[in-house]
C-alpha cells in the first residue's frame, strides 16, 4: 500500500480495496492504522476518502537513524582512545 | 515494548578488558570524557545516578547550534556485561519525543572487549503517543496484511 501511495496521487479506499483485493472494512482498518500512525492524510471528497502518504514520518526515522549512527560511531572511537591514553599512562 | 525498524548498530573490538570498558560507562567523569559524537562537542553531565532506575541527564554543546539536551534511565545494568538505558533527546531538538532504548554489550574477548552499541527506536505502547515512534507499528499491520495475501503478485508484479 505504502509502496503504491509513493508513487505519489492519493487514492481512494475503493480503489486500494480493489488494488489488494480486499473487502472495505479490512482496507479502512488499515487505512485508518496508517492515518493513525501519521502515516497517511484523508481528504473527504463528498463519500470518496482519499488517501496520501506524508512523507515526512518515514524521513525523520531515516535522519534520526543515521545521526544516531553517526553519533555512536565516533562516541565509540572516542572511547577507544580514552582507554588506549590510560593504557600508555599506566 | 516493541522495537522499530530503525536501530543503529556499533560493534567495535577494544584492548580494554570489559571492567574497564563497563567503567567507563558507569563514572561521571569517565562519560563526559568520551561520550559526544566528536571532539568538537563537549559533554556537561548534569545529572548521573548509576543504578537501576537512575536517571541521567547529558546536555551538549555543539558549536555553532543549539545545546542538545539527552535524558534517560538506567534499564539494565549488569557489570561488567550488559547496561540498558532509555534515550530521549529533549525539545526543542527535532527528534525530541522519539523514544528509544541503548543495549551496551561487553563480551570479553583475550585480554580485551567486543562492544556492541545497539540503539533502538521504540514503537510506542499506547494508541495516543503515536507521531514519529508508532509509525512502524503501523507498517507491522501492513506486512501482516501483505503476508496474508501471499501468493497474490498484486504488490508487486501486477500492476
Amino acid at each position: 500500500m505504502i509502496h503504491t501511495l509513493a508513487r505519489g496521487e492519493s487514492r481512494s479506499a475503493g480503489d486500494l480495496g480493489r488494488r489488494f483485493h480486499s473487502a472495505q472494512p479490512t482496507i479502512s482498518k488499515h487505512l485508518k492504522v496508517l492515518e493513525e500512525a501519521g502515516l497517511l492524510v484523508r481528504t473527504v471528497e463528498g463519500r470518496v476518502h482519499r488517501f496520501a502518504l506524508r512523507r515526512k514520518p518515514l524521513r525523520d526515522a531515516e535522519q534520526w537513524l543515521a545521526r544516531h549512527q553517526a553519533f555512536w560511531s565516533g562516541a565509540v572511537a572516542q572511547l577507544d582512545q580514552l582507554l588506549s591514553e590510560a593504557d600508555d599512562a599506566s | 515494548m516493541p522495537r522499530d525498524e530503525a536501530v543503529a548498530e556499533v560493534r567495535r573490538r577494544l584492548t580494554a578488558s570489559p571492567t574497564r570498558v563497563f567503567a567507563a560507562f558507569a563514572e561521571a567523569s569517565l562519560v563526559s570524557r568520551w561520550l559526544t559524537p566528536s571532539r568538537d562537542v563537549e559533554l556537561d553531565v548534569v545529572e548521573f545516578d548509576f543504578r537501576v532506575g537512575g536517571t541521567y541527564r547529558f546536555a551538549y554543546r555543539v558549536p555553532g547550534r543549539d545545546r542538545m539536551v539527552v535524558n534517560g534511565v538506567y534499564r539494565t545494568i549488569e557489570p561488567p556485561s550488559t547496561i540498558v538505558f532509555s534515550w530521549d533527546i529533549e525539545p526543542p531538538d527535532e527528534h525530541a519525543g522519539v523514544r528509544s532504548e541503548v543495549t551496551v554489550t561487553l563480551t570479553p574477548n583475550g585480554t580485551g572487549t567486543d562492544l556492541l552499541i545497539c540503539h533502538a527506536r521504540l514503537t510506542a505502547p499506547g494508541a495516543r503517543d503515536r507521531h514519529a515512534a508508532g509509525w512502524s507499528g503501523a507498517l507491522d499491520h501492513l506486512a501482516a496484511m501483505v503476508s496474508a495475501r501471499d501468493g497474490n503478485t498484486s504488490m508487486t508484479g501486477g500492476q
